[in-house]
């Protein structure tokens, strides 16, 4: 196939997706919720995976300690703890330290707090055991249990095992979503191209005639899909791009109107976006040429 | 040279629609296949084109055997013949130019050489002044003027043309036959099916006769007889 070929098929595809608009924007359409659908699902694994890693790196078992222990009794029990396998720092915090941060994180309502200062502190006295890795957490926390001084233990790594489901569940459902809307985006993409055939048949049977190959017949077709499924592709990601953008204004808005979120921050939209762009453009041009493809086997006969 | 040998047709209804027929066609011979409707005609270029298969028998075109040819090489085979219909088949939503245009595109012609073939092929059927008219603008027989610059093109060795006058009153008739003849004359062997009497007794060409599926006459400058 020489370049006056290439440009032929290219030419003939385009004119086909014109000569078929309605059923063409219905393929557009069908590709692009598609993957409006993988992308967002794309981002917002994503996101969840940077919260895992965020959450894991920052592995705290927070012990809380009885009332009345004495100085020697507490300085005596963080060097135990600093001499633990996994454990690289340990953090005293005191009661009134706790409550001074809670008011802080409450903003200007942490003046609800006023009357617990002092003596009424309700707060207990804690230790913050930093971890080096997740696989240690288990094992620290075993051996706060044996300890008399300690009351109460409190760790993350719950949450790190709900965002990991939470990540795990949004995969696999979003890639069966994906599977079931592309199948449907497929079908319709083949049926245009089935109607751009019929429409053509007169064409088909000259070009037969005149001893056209019969790839040099099918390429325009493919040509066809494969557009069909880059339009897509393209209006998908400029509409998650937006969607994105829109979410990431809110929760800076809300980080301002409420001092913070959480713990985490949205990953910004830059680097994201070219992520979102490759799969899209990908997935698009494969599904529009495969459904191509596999009408014109059934409906082409050259 | 075109030689059918023992060709014999059965559709898969039963019907028989060639029977044992052979004859062979030198290059640059103009010939007349004649018959009524279903004498076996239409068979006939349709084994040619290999767009249907003989039940028995062997049909070499230039010393190509068509059974042996793989499907792959149906393309490059036809390439060989240029192909004329009763319907003429023009693309409704191109020029006349641009149906000329499109048998060297998909050819793979290059630009340039489709700018300077087209216009020449099209004066030679006379219809250079009317290039960019659309086949709704153009009479039935200029419309079959632009099937046969079509044809023509891509410099066939064989004209196929299955009843070009058929839709065609008698002096247009005569137009189309005229280049046909000019053809001819180049050098291209022509197959005409017709059962346009004046016509074949006007050319005084070489006659096939069918009646069906047998072939009952081969003649030099022959006439079109009535059958009995």
């Amino acid at each position: 196939m020489n370049l006056s070929s290439w440009r032929f098929f290219v030419v003939h595809g385009f004119q086909n997706i014109l000569r078929n608009r309605i059923m063409s924007l219905a393929s557009v359409t069908a590709i692009m919720i598609t993957l409006i659908v993988l992308g967002l699902i794309l981002i917002v694994v994503a996101n969840l995976d940077v919260m895992v890693d965020e959450v894991e790196s920052k592995m705290e078992v927070t012990l809380f300690l009885k009332d009345g222990l004495t100085d020697q009794q507490r300085s005596m029990l963080e060097q135990d703890i600093r001499n633990w396998q996994g454990v690289y720092d340990v953090e005293f915090v005191s009661k009134h330290e706790a409550l001074e941060k809670w008011k802080r994180e409450l903003g200007d309502k942490g003046s609800l707090l006023d009357g617990y200062n002092g003596e009424n502190n309700p707060l207990p006295d804690s230790f913050l055991v930093k971890i080096e890795k997740p696989e240690y957490v288990d094992e620290v926390i075993q051996k706060t249990k044996g300890l008399y001084y300690v009351e109460e233990v409190n760790y993350s790594s719950k949450v790190v095992e709900f965002v990991e489901w939470l990540a795990r569940t949004i995969r696999i459902a979003g890639a069966g979503l994906v599977v079931i809307l592309a199948a449907v985006a497929a079908i319709i993409i083949g049926n245009t191209v089935r109607l751009t055939v019929y429409s053509r048949r007169r064409e088909i049977g000259i070009m037969k005639y005149i001893g056209a190959t019969d790839w040099f017949i099918r390429w325009p077709f493919i040509i066809e899909g494969l557009m069909l499924g880059v339009i897509g592709s393209v209006i998908a990601t400029g509409v998650v791009a937006l969607i994105y953008k829109f979410l990431l204004d809110r929760s800076s808005y809300m980080n301002l109107k409420w001092g913070y979120l959480g713990i985490f921050q949205l990953l910004p939209l830059s680097d994201v976006i070219l992520y979102v762009v490759k799969v899209c453009l990908v997935v698009g041009a494969c599904v529009g040429a495969l459904a191509s493809c596999l009408s014109i086997r059934r409906y082409l006969k050259v | 040279m075109i030689q059918f040998k023992n060709v014999t047709k059965v559709y898969p209804n039963g019907l028989c629609a060639l029977s044992n027929v052979s004859f062979t066609i030198a290059n640059g011979e103009f010939v007349f296949v004649v018959g009524a409707s279903g004498a076996g005609k239409t068979t006939l270029m349709k084994l040619l084109l290999k767009e249907i298969e003989p039940t028995s028998g062997s049909i070499i075109v230039d010393d190509i055997d068509l059974s042996s040819l793989k499907r792959k090489e149906i393309p490059y085979y036809r390439r060989k013949l240029g192909v004329v219909f009763q319907d003429f088949r023009l693309l409704l939503d191109r020029t006349a130019y641009e149906n000329v245009a499109f048998a060297m595109e998909i050819l793979g012609a290059p630009p340039r050489e489709i700018r300077r073939r087209v216009p020449i092929v099209l004066n030679m059927v006379g219809l250079g002044a009317k290039a960019h008219a659309y086949p709704y603008q153009l009479s039935g027989g200029e419309q079959q003027r632009v099937a046969i610059a079509r044809a023509l093109v891509n410099n066939p060795s064989i004209l196929i043309a299955d009843e070009p006058t058929g839709n065609l009153d008698p002096a247009t008739a005569m137009e189309i036959m005229k280049i046909l003849s000019l053809i001819n004359r180049r050098g291209t062997t022509v197959i005409m099916a017709t059962h346009a009497k004046n016509i074949v007794n006007a050319m005084r060409k070489r006659v096939l006769q069918f009646r069906k599926g047998v072939l009952i006459r081969d003649e030099q400058e022959g006439g079109y007889f009535d059958e009995p």
